[in-house]
């Protein structure tokens, strides 16, 4: 029977000298999923990455990729595709030399089985046949991502893939994992792109602080609790949303009003508007990822 | 990974400059010493052989350690300075692997340094003074097959002696954050052990450095070869704790530090 958890990571806590960079870091991502790993700056979406391939050792806990614990070359990487930290090439040689040797170093044959494929989202065309050190930034991002697209993989952990994208490069880059995720592949994605992980992703681990503060399908994360109203008063309506319970932040665009009140129902904000006079013409649910994580890192800082 | 080490490292125009500025030195002397063939110039003038021996005595033991320093610390250190390590690491690419195939590197780049001098100085010496029997001062020629071996017994030892510098700046390499710090090290231990080996009232400390037995090749051209052995022992011992001392501290480093 195959194992549907692709990635597996259980109290995975890492500290730097005196530094706690994470600490019991728990989470799941099963094949198809693509599990987007946000975070503020320092969060330790990095540092669990690297521990998931075995770049760092943990002080505590456990990471498995496809049910084989993880460490510095462990075989299993040979079905994981990575690319962390950012592009890293040898200079002097051409972008299809860099793949090449990146792909014999794993002991295999060239070519990898889905060389053609990444290479068409990498779409250097002639470039790829020029040193990498004449690169800009944005075709060493895409050939990294070659690079770590190229084997195929059954897990993919990409570390800030869009750096450097333009928008069409991101579409592709976002379609290709879909397609991945939807032949099965399991993909772990950090990204302060929230924008971009929300059209991507289908589940989210938060972390804040070295912690997962929130883990769950995307779905489940959107869920409620986002309202847009509009109204005639937005003073006197921003006013008397404050005054109700459970309110956790009241927004004003022109006419609008963004209300975040997780646990709160629509009708019980409307009614508050209406007892206090405020004419309400339409109001709509919203959420967005963005709303939904700094609310989530605003708690937890204040809970601190 | 040694044709990866390989091919990342000879076609970098560092490397090809250092290979073809050997080159050109031993060019360059033969040609400014043309006039003085026959022995006029001294030893190194008499034949083919004389000038690649007196190229040996003048590279040996500090300007070959240079160029050897230099292979060895770039070796060690350019996946890191390049950032490519942590993807080598998730190839996978093992340590053990990734150790074993920079060492090897590093041994033919000291064949290449040593085959590329040699092989340089013989043709320029051929051209420039001709093949003749092996000019011994004060003790008569040694024949021209005979110094033939002599000269490739040398090199063979350089080789051995150059392995265990280039062993030094290789995992000093591997462990400092930069190759630019690996080499400097290396070449200030260079220096260093050919500052020492002078200093006589040291001789415990002299023992024990790899640099004290690089010049015994001579005795090659004696026609004997007295304490080559103890020589090559040394310079294997200097190899075999040097790199069994990165190995140790590599396994107990996080990779990520």
């Amino acid at each position: 029977m195959i194992d549907t958890v692709a990635v597996a990571v259980h109290g995975l806590s890492k500290s730097y000298g005196r530094r706690r960079a994470i600490e019991g870091v728990s989470f799941e991502v099963e094949r198809g999923q693509i599990c987007g790993l946000l975070g503020p700056n320092g969060a330790g979406k990095t540092t669990t990455m690297r521990v998931l391939v075995g770049l760092s050792r943990p002080d505590h806990g456990t990471a498995r990729l496809l049910g084989e614990p993880t460490r510095l070359a462990a075989g299993v990487l040979a079905r994981v595709g990575v690319a962390i930290d950012g592009p890293a090439f040898v200079p002097h040689l051409s972008g299809r030399r860099n793949l090449e040797l990146a792909w014999r170093a794993g002991s295999r044959r060239w070519p990898p089985p889905a060389l053609e494929t990444s290479l068409e989202l990498a779409g250097l065309g002639e470039a790829l046949d020029r040193k990498v050190k004449g690169y800009s930034m944005g075709m060493r991002q895409r050939l990294m991502l070659a690079q770590a697209l190229m084997g195929a993989p059954e897990v993919l952990i990409l570390d800030e893939p869009a750096n450097g994208l333009d928008p069409g490069e991101v579409r592709a880059l976002r379609q290709h994992m879909s397609r991945l995720a939807a032949g099965g592949a399991a993909i772990l994605i950090s990204s302060h792109l929230l924008a971009e992980i929300e059209l991507l992703a289908t589940h989210c681990v938060v972390m804040d602080e070295g912690a997962v503060i929130t883990a769950g399908s995307l779905e489940d994360l959107l869920g409620t609790g986002s309202y847009e109203f509009d109204v005639d008063d937005t003073r006197r309506a921003e006013q008397a949303l404050r005054a109700v319970d459970g309110v956790e932040s009241v927004g004003t665009h022109g006419a609008q009003l963004v209300v975040c009140a997780p646990g709160r129902e629509v009708t019980e904000l409307n009614q508050a508007l209406v007892m206090a006079g405020v004419g309400v013409a339409a109001v709509r649910s919203k959420r967005s990822l963005e709303e939904v994580f700094l609310g989530l890192v605003e708690r937890n800082n204040a809970a601190d | 990974m040694l044709r990866i080490e390989l091919t990342t490292q000879l076609r970098r125009m560092r490397s090809l400059m250092l290979f073809a500025a050997l080159a050109g030195i031993v060019v360059i002397a033969g040609v400014t010493e043309a006039s003085k063939a026959g022995g006029r110039g001294g030893p190194a003038t008499f034949s083919a052989l004389n000038f690649a021996e007196s190229g040996l005595n003048f590279m040996d033991p500090v300007l070959f350690g240079l160029v050897i320093a230099m292979l060895g610390a770039i070796i060690g250190g350019s996946d890191r300075d390049w950032g490519t390590l942590r993807y080598l690491y998730t190839r996978p690419v093992s340590r053990a692997r990734l150790v074993a195939g920079k060492w090897w590197a590093l041994v033919v780049c000291c064949v290449l340094t040593v085959a590329v001098f040699l092989g340089v100085s013989v043709l320029t010496g051929l051209v420039v003074f001709g093949w003749h029997p092996f000019h011994r001062s004060g003790s008569g020629h040694l024949s021209a097959a005979a110094a033939a071996g002599a000269v490739l017994g040398a090199g063979g030892y350089v080789i051995v002696c150059l392995l265990s510098v280039g062993s030094i700046a290789l995992a000093l390499g591997l462990l400092l954050p930069r190759s630019a710090e690996a080499l400097g090290i290396s070449l200030a231990f260079l220096v260093g052990s050919a500052v020492l080996d002078n200093v006589s009232t040291l001789h415990a400390i002299i023992a024990v450095l790899p640099v004290h037995y690089w010049l015994r090749w001579t005795s090659l051209f004696q026609g004997g070869g007295r304490g080559l052995a103890l020589g090559l022992a040394v310079q294997a011992a200097t190899v075999a704790v040097v790199m069994a001392t990165a190995c140790a501290v590599l396994a107990r480093r996080d990779p990520a530090a």
